[in-house]
């Protein structure tokens, strides 16, 4: 297997050959690629706000955003400076503790959870042995967060949409841990950089999508669910409930509301392309084209070129998903909460189940191609 | 048994079926996605209104001989006219003319019944204002006669789809001199006058014969 290209490594033996002791060496490196990850992230929400508001207009046959930067892709930190300049306001017999820390405790979780995402063999902040399990722990804080904001608002509405979406990222929760826990078998280990590399055999034959089909579509319906994305978008329906948790929410209180949900649809997105796509991997093994070409895989040029080959093909992946999502936004009629909940406990639930038990079956049969 | 398994089958049944219709609407709206835009940039472009556009009304206050037909016509008696009897003349003069385009549905019921024709619709459609008041239009404000979008050179006029070529559905960059579907009013008219002074003609030399 291609070691890839070691940042840390060579990064680290760079400094200590300046003079540096190790110790410090590491410790100048720990904050870099927590540093880019937030980067990173921040900047997906931009790119995530202009595909939305772009590929919206174009379901509808408008234009879009077009003036605000090369054709519109500024708008995002239009819409942001215009919520930081607005004043920020608690509402009457409110909790004020509870209000400012619930956006908090949702968008925190969502940023943390990047930890875990690799974009190659090294190229992931931290390589943990729980791995997946870390990210499926976080994304069940942010109910949490729903719940405060919702109920310190002192506002029924809000109350309301707190509840609600307590209750829809719990109840789908269960079938998306599920599936995740079907891709945890055939790999035999929590870790992202396993679940990838387990695919990464035969190009894009081998990716998971192929053999967990049932658990893709069950992990994504789940994922949009959790992001409280159209069609699952209903502790805000406007129609019903306001704004839902966010009514009373104003200024970067708000705006950290909709940092959280873009960057958790980034998220999902990206651990989508990771369990189910091959993650990094380009659909045609790297190792074969060298083979066909006949260069080293060791050559440091081709080292550079298969990395950045790995970013460009996670992203595209996440990106795809993306656009697939704001696709369904436009096609899928919001469903009501009875719905939610029927199609989470009595559809999801069961089938994850049942897709669970064939995966383990079909470990014992056929454990050549179940990771046995 | 066989009942559970029929009731599983239909389920998987539904569930596919559920699936292939998300996936027709996914097809469409993704089909939309490479229409072109019909947006009309407005401030900067505007569509020319069309030919019986009901804008806001017109009032020539010369015209006007008070007889209130228009007050009579409209749903809510809108038209305020303020007249007096002038003795020596036995006449009515017309003292003031309003009408509140904060409350007129521009129906033109007026414009259709008034006997002098003083009342008509222009295509002017910006009335906003600050304060609703200013929508009460005096005969001085009737009086005054819309700017024409084709005139205005901060605006590029669109045309609408009745002005658009047959099959044409886009009013960017159509080609000068294009002509719009059907005959204009003005040919017609031309036509219909050279068929009138024809068939007098052909009377009068009927007419001569005998």
């Amino acid at each position: 297997m291609n070691p890839g290209i070691d940042l840390q490594g060579s990064f680290v033996r760079a400094l200590i050959d300046l003079g540096l002791p190790s110790g410090v060496a590491k410790t100048v490196w720990l904050p870099l690629p927590m540093l880019l990850m937030l980067v990173v992230a921040t900047v997906s929400i931009f790119i995530c706000v202009w595909l939305e508001r772009k590929i919206s207009a174009g379901a509808q046959q408008r234009i879009g955003p077009e003036y605000v930067g090369p054709i519109g892709a500024l708008q995002a930190v239009a819409d942001g400076v215009k919520l930081i300049f607005k004043a920020d306001i608690t509402p009457a017999k409110s909790d004020p503790w509870l209000f400012a820390i619930g956006p908090a405790i949702v968008v925190i979780p969502v940023f943390l959870s990047f930890l875990i995402v690799p974009f190659g063999q090294n190229l992931v902040i931290t390589d943990l042995g729980i791995g997946i399990f870390l990210w499926i722990a976080l994304s069940s804080i942010a109910p949490i967060g729903f719940l405060m904001a919702g109920y310190s608002s002192n506002n029924k509405y809000s109350l309301l949409g707190g509840l609600r979406a307590a209750a829809q990222s719990i109840s789908y929760e269960i079938p998306l841990a599920l599936s995740v826990l079907a891709v945890v078998l055939m790999t035999n280990g929590l870790s992202t950089i396993d679940i990838v590399n387990q695919q990464s055999g035969y190009g894009f034959l081998g990716w998971n999508i192929w053999r967990q089909p049932v658990g893709f579509v069950i992990f994504w319906i789940s994922a949009l669910a959790e992001c409280e994305r159209l069609p699952f978008d209903l502790p805000e329906a406007e129609e019903e409930l306001v704004a839902g948790y966010q009514t009373e929410y104003t200024g970067m209180k708000f705006g950290l509301f909709y940092v959280g949900s873009y960057v958790n649809l980034m998220l999902s997105a990206l651990i989508v392309s990771v369990l189910y796509l091959g993650g990094w991997s380009f659909p045609i093994p790297v190792e074969t084209i060298t083979g066909l070409l006949g260069v080293s895989e060791s050559a440091p040029v081709v080292q550079l070129l298969s990395a950045s080959l790995g970013i460009v093909m996670t992203l595209i992946k996440a990106y795809l998903l993306v656009f697939l999502t704001i696709l369904l936004r436009w096609t899928v009629p919001r469903v009501r909460i009875d719905q939610l909940l029927d199609l989470g406990w009595k559809f999801l639930l069961p089938v994850s189940l049942v897709n669970l038990l064939l995966t383990a079956g079909l470990k014992l049969t056929f454990p050549f191609a179940f990771g046995g | 048994m066989l009942n559970f398994l029929k009731q599983v089958g239909d389920y998987a049944k539904e569930t596919a079926q559920a699936a292939k219709f998300i996936g027709q609407g996914l097809s469409v709206t993704f089909d939309h996605m490479k229409r072109r835009p019909v947006t009309v940039q407005y401030p900067y472009e505007k569509l020319i209104p069309s030919e019986r556009y009901r804008g806001r009304i017109h009032f020539e206050f010369d015209k006007c001989i008070s007889c209130e037909v228009c007050v009579r016509v409209c749903p809510i008696n809108l038209p305020v006219v303020d007249w007096e009897f002038n003795r020596e003349t036995k006449k009515k003069t017309l003292n003031h003319y309003s009408i509140d385009f904060g409350v007129c549905i521009f129906c033109g019921n007026c414009v259709e019944y008034c006997p002098t024709n003083c009342l008509s619709m222009t295509e002017e459609y910006e009335l906003a204002s600050y304060d609703r008041h200013n929508l009460n239009y005096d005969n001085v404000a009737l009086g005054r006669l819309p700017y024409k979008v084709t005139n205005d050179p901060m605006v590029t006029p669109m045309r609408e789809f009745g002005y658009l070529p047959k099959g044409v559905m886009d009013p960017h960059d159509l080609p000068a001199g294009t002509q719009r579907a059907g005959r204009l009013p003005k040919d017609i008219l031309a036509e219909l006058e050279t068929q009138k002074a024809k068939e007098d003609a052909k009377k009068a030399s009927v007419e001569a014969a005998e």
